[in-house]
């Protein structure tokens, strides 16, 4: 409990530490504090709002509080481009950034574990020898460039699915979750997901496959051996569910990394997600919006950072389990 | 069984023994190069690199034209020229310019980011780490908890951000990459500083009246080196990746000759609906093949710091 | 409960296990080591045989090559390893598996690394049971809460995980686990060598109470002539891969032959009377991967002979039903006397 609590702080701090130096950064780099809520589009009335809200006629040190009093009650400004609440617009991308990161990286998992396992078992073949560098080729591509070929062989050349977007033109839904189990969605997943997935698995796949190898060393998978447990209990019951432990905390980690490094997948397959708004936003100067995005996109890192270091605790019984004598 | 890890050994005991400076540096140095390149991946590693460090630096003598020259044939524009015609072995770009150019003249940019950016990162991680590690106390608590910051902030967004309000650059990837990217190095550095710093012979050193800076730079840093080394050589690869991503978002330095910026440009120009890959394809297979030359060097310390992994 | 061998298994037949010219090598990066090399010894039905010596004198090697489960690097080169009129290293891989455990069980060293940290120590009994032993869930469960007060272990304690277990009763569930199939013969690696001397003391009690109950037969592997004396009925001396000296307790004990046991004996502390004054014997043992012509002890025998260095003494009679390998074994007596000197010990 102690050491929850403590993690807890632990991620306060760093989303504060975060949170201070966005507020530094876009005060400060962009020229003018004004420049970072006010777009001299909006009407005076507007203007004037914000102005308030955000204390922009205050010293800098005023505004720093202002500035964290309203993160806290979320209230992150005007969008510039969209002319919304900016908490509104990460809203609506929020659940598509969610979806894709999710469906990736269960693919990647589902084939990277037992991939990584197979790998460990036939250490020293030649499968190992072909294995090995191909998972480490996909490691080492740009994911983005991994989409680009998924796009060219499966939208263009075969036209099997569609070339980007999240939904058909036009099409309607009574709900957010009608439009996520549809069909038409779906379709539009597939390709952005598997190029994901694709630069995903390495890791799952790597990881599984060095435990695999250091648990294979243990005395308790020689005792399985001398009990004379058969090679598939011995390798999944004994081996495996050992070996898995760090690998699945790692998909927490992974959760968080990948909402902010899919970036340049979604922009490649034209996904309306975080990435996407956050370039989008960069580059049309709609400094409110990048700067919630970059927030939002810190806040899933930061949690998921933490819900990785809760999970490896309760999943191993060395440590879920206390010692008792 | 597997035997029992213990980095220093396998460094040779040379280092243990009182020597000559020269033939420690020497030492020093066979387990830095030569040790790792005994294993085979590393030593394909190594070559990759000496092919494109070589394409680089005769560049203007491989390519055959200037990649940002827009050619004409037969006073047209020599616009989307399918690869393998007269001398253009990949074909030309939309806009006429030599794709092969571009791609041996990208090899420079990738080269100058990757080193770069993991000579700094390597370097800082390192120096932090024995600092943090030798020293303890405070100065270990608050270089941790900024570590600890700057692994919380989402790299690639954060690189967004900063080459936005910063000029469109290959020099502010390099920044980013060393705002945040030290810490994962700083933190393995320390945690080795602080077995080897218990180990008898620093406090042997201690005893015979040696100044801090010389324990730490003589007798800790030869054994934290592998590690640095093994850090550096992944960050080379990231960096590249970096660039290319940045430069593919649009956030580049568009004047350059990246292989980044290639695939923007390939990607902003239909390539993929014209099926054109071979102007999308070579860059990324380039880029694979130095990020991975990078992890199979990689490897080579890791066999030096961690040998139990592979008897 | 002694029973005659029904085929002809051409050793004793109160055996239940023969060793007979065991050579187990291990291909290092030095080359070969050769860590049992020509081990012959028997287990005689219902009796507690101790395999002593220093470590790396190739007794746990030897001891795990009867269950076959050894590592990549070690192959069992020639020997015989003939349990119950069958010859071990012919058969097949899965005759082998179908015979492990519910035959040959073992207990071993670190009870703590032998269990899987993740699984309850009863779902592990309970998964040899159910997997090895064909019994069902419920049973199993009996079968296991029924082990447990055998060893002397709170049944409560079957929901525990290893790590909440103290060491010795780690060693206690490790006698359960080798006890649960009721095997005939069971294999201790250093059992107790991990633990106080109190609480060794208190499981080598257990044990051997149970072994005594249940007629087992057992191979007790230690570096500890103490817990020899205390619990073994017979004892095999091995010293650099090979059988230094073998017979009934008492009488090895008692009367040593071979230089070496008298040193190992002198240089241990008693179970039973109080410590002496410890001697330790001078000098390393000999490098497996080389080979030696003469006695492999000669190098740090204080009774070395010219001989000694020429020619490897063989395993022979020395009284009944007591061998040895050493060719002076014939003034055992007297060499015996000098043994007890210290100064014979130490080297100038």
């Amino acid at each position: 409990m102690v050491r929850v609590v403590n993690r807890l702080l632990h991620m306060l701090f760093v989303l504060w530490a975060v949170a201070t130096i966005m507020f530094f950064m876009f005060r400060l780099m962009t020229g003018n504090p004004l420049a970072a809520y006010i777009d001299t589009n909006f009407t005076l009335e507007q203007q004037e709002a914000l102005l308030v809200q955000f204390g922009l006629d205050k010293p800098l040190w005023q505004q720093y509080f202002i500035y964290i009093g309203n993160l806290l009650q979320g209230e992150l400004g005007q969008s510039f481009f969209y002319r919304k609440p900016v908490g509104e617009v990460l809203m609506n991308a929020f659940p598509n950034t969610i979806v894709l990161t999710m469906g990736a990286l269960v693919v990647a998992y589902l084939f990277g574990i037992p991939v990584g396992a197979y790998l460990a078992w036939k250490r020293g073949t030649w499968i190992e020898g072909v294995g090995i560098p191909t998972v480490l080729a996909t490691r080492a591509a740009p994911e983005f460039w991994l989409g680009m070929i998924l796009l060219a062989v499966f939208a263009f050349n075969l036209g099997w699915f569609p070339s980007g977007g999240a939904n058909t033109a036009g099409a309607e839904f009574n709900s957010e979750f009608a439009r996520f189990t549809s069909v038409d969605f779906l379709w539009h997943l597939v390709l952005p997901a598997l190029s994901l997935a694709l630069y995903l698995q390495g890791l799952p796949l790597l990881l599984m496959r060095s435990n695999m190898l250091e648990v294979m060393q243990e005395e308790f998978v020689t005792m399985a051996r001398m009990k004379g447990l058969s090679e598939w209990a011995i390798i999944m019951r004994h081996a495996a569910r050992n070996a898995l432990l760090p690998v699945v905390t790692t998909f927490a980690l992974s959760i968080g990394l990948s909402v902010g490094g899919n970036v340049v997948v979604e922009t490649v397959f034209s996904w309306p997600g975080l990435g996407r708004l956050l370039v989008g936003a960069v580059a049309s100067s709609d400094f409110p919006l990048a700067q919630g995005a970059f927030l939002l996109i810190t806040l899933v890192l930061v949690s998921m950072n933490f819900i990785a270091d809760l999970l490896y605790h309760v999943l191993d019984p060395r440590v879920s389990h206390g010692s008792n004598n | 069984m597997a035997a029992t890890t213990d980095a220093a050994p396998a460094l040779g005991p040379g280092i243990y023994r009182r020597k000559t400076k020269t033939q420690r540096v020497l030492n020093a140095l066979n387990g830095m190069v030569a040790v790792p390149m005994r294993d085979p991946f590393a030593l394909v590693g190594l070559a990759i690199y000496v092919v494109f460090v070589l394409v680089a630096i005769f560049a203007p003598q491989i390519a055959p034209y200037d990649p940002l020259e827009i050619l004409f044939a037969d006073g047209k524009l020599a616009s989307n020229i399918p690869p393998l015609t007269d001398d253009h072995v990949l074909g030309t770009t939309n806009l006429g310019r030599d794709i092969y150019s571009q791609l041996v003249f990208g090899t420079r940019s990738a080269l100058i980011i990757g080193l770069s950016a993991a000579f700094i990162v390597a370097a800082l991680g390192t120096l932090v780490g024995l600092l943090a590690g030798y020293f303890g106390g405070l100065i270990d608590t608050i270089m941790m908890r900024i570590a600890d910051v700057a692994l919380g902030i989402p790299f690639l967004p954060f690189v967004i951000v900063l080459a936005a309000f910063l000029d469109p650059s290959v020099w502010n990837i390099v920044l980013a990459m060393a705002l945040l990217l030290w810490p994962n190095t700083a933190r393995v550095v320390r945690s080795q500083v602080l077995t080897v710093r218990e180990r008898a012979f620093i406090d042997a050193a201690r005893v015979t009246g040696s100044s801090t800076s010389r324990i730490i730079f003589q007798h800790v840093a030869p054994n934290i080196l592998p590690l640095s080394f093994l850090y550096g050589s992944i960050a080379i690869g990231w960096a590249i990746l970096t660039e290319a991503s940045i430069s593919f978002l649009g956030f580049g330095d568009s004047n350059v000759v990246s292989w980044g910026v290639m695939l923007q440009d390939s990607f902003l120009s239909q390539a993929l609906s014209r099926g054109s890959y071979h102007w999308f394809l070579p860059p990324g297979i380039c880029i694979i093949l130095v990020v991975v030359a990078g992890f199979f060097i990689s490897r080579g310390y890791e066999e030096i710091l961690f040998p139990k992994l592979r008897d | 409960m002694k029973k005659f061998c029904s085929q002809n298994c051409g050793t004793s037949p109160l055996s239940i296990l023969s060793i007979q010219d065991l050579h187990v090598y291990y291909e290092t990066g030095r080359g070969t080591t050769r860590a049992v090399d020509g081990v012959t010894f028997d287990v005689p039905e219902g009796h507690v045989v101790g395999l002593v010596g220093e470590s790396g004198c190739g007794k746990t090697t030897a001891a795990r090559a009867i269950t076959r489960v050894i590592p990549k690097s070690a192959s069992i080169v020639s020997g015989r390893i003939i349990y119950d009129g069958k010859d071990l290293l012919q058969l097949s891989n899965r005759d082998m598996a179908a015979l492990r455990w519910r035959e040959i069980a073992f207990i071993p060293q670190s009870a703590m690394n032998s269990l899987d940290p993740v699984y309850r120590v009863g779902s592990q009994i309970i998964e040899i049971l159910r997997d090895r032993g064909g019994f069902d869930r419920q049973r199993a469960r009996r079968r296991a809460v029924e082990l447990f007060e055998m060893v002397g272990l709170d049944d409560k304690r079957l929901r525990d995980y290893p790590h909440q277990f103290s060491g010795g009763m780690r060693q206690r569930a490790a006698i359960a686990f080798a006890l649960a199939l009721e095997p005939r013969l069971i294999i201790a690696d250093e059992p107790v060598t991990a633990l106080d001397v109190i609480v060794q003391r208190q499981i080598l009690d257990t044990f051997k109470d149970l072994q005594e109950r249940l007629g087992l037969s057992v191979i007790l592997v230690t570096h500890d002539i103490s817990v020899v004396a205390f619990s073994c009925d017979e004892v095999v001396v091995m010293y650099a891969g090979q059988v230094a000296e073998a017979g009934p307790t008492a009488a090895v004990l008692a009367e040593p032959v071979h230089p070496y046991t008298m040193g190992l004996y002198n240089a241990f502390p008693d179970l039973q009377r109080s410590a002496g004054t410890l001697v330790p014997i001078d000098g390393n043992p000999p490098d497996l991967t080389l080979t030696q012509t003469g006695c492999r002890f000669a190098d740090r025998c204080p009774f070395v002979l010219d001989e000694c260095e020429r020619e490897a003494p063989s395993l022979i009679q020395a009284n009944e039903g007591h061998t040895a390998a050493c060719w002076r074994r014939g003034e055992a007596a007297a060499l015996r006397r000098q043994a007890e000197e210290v100064t014979t010990w130490q080297r100038s």
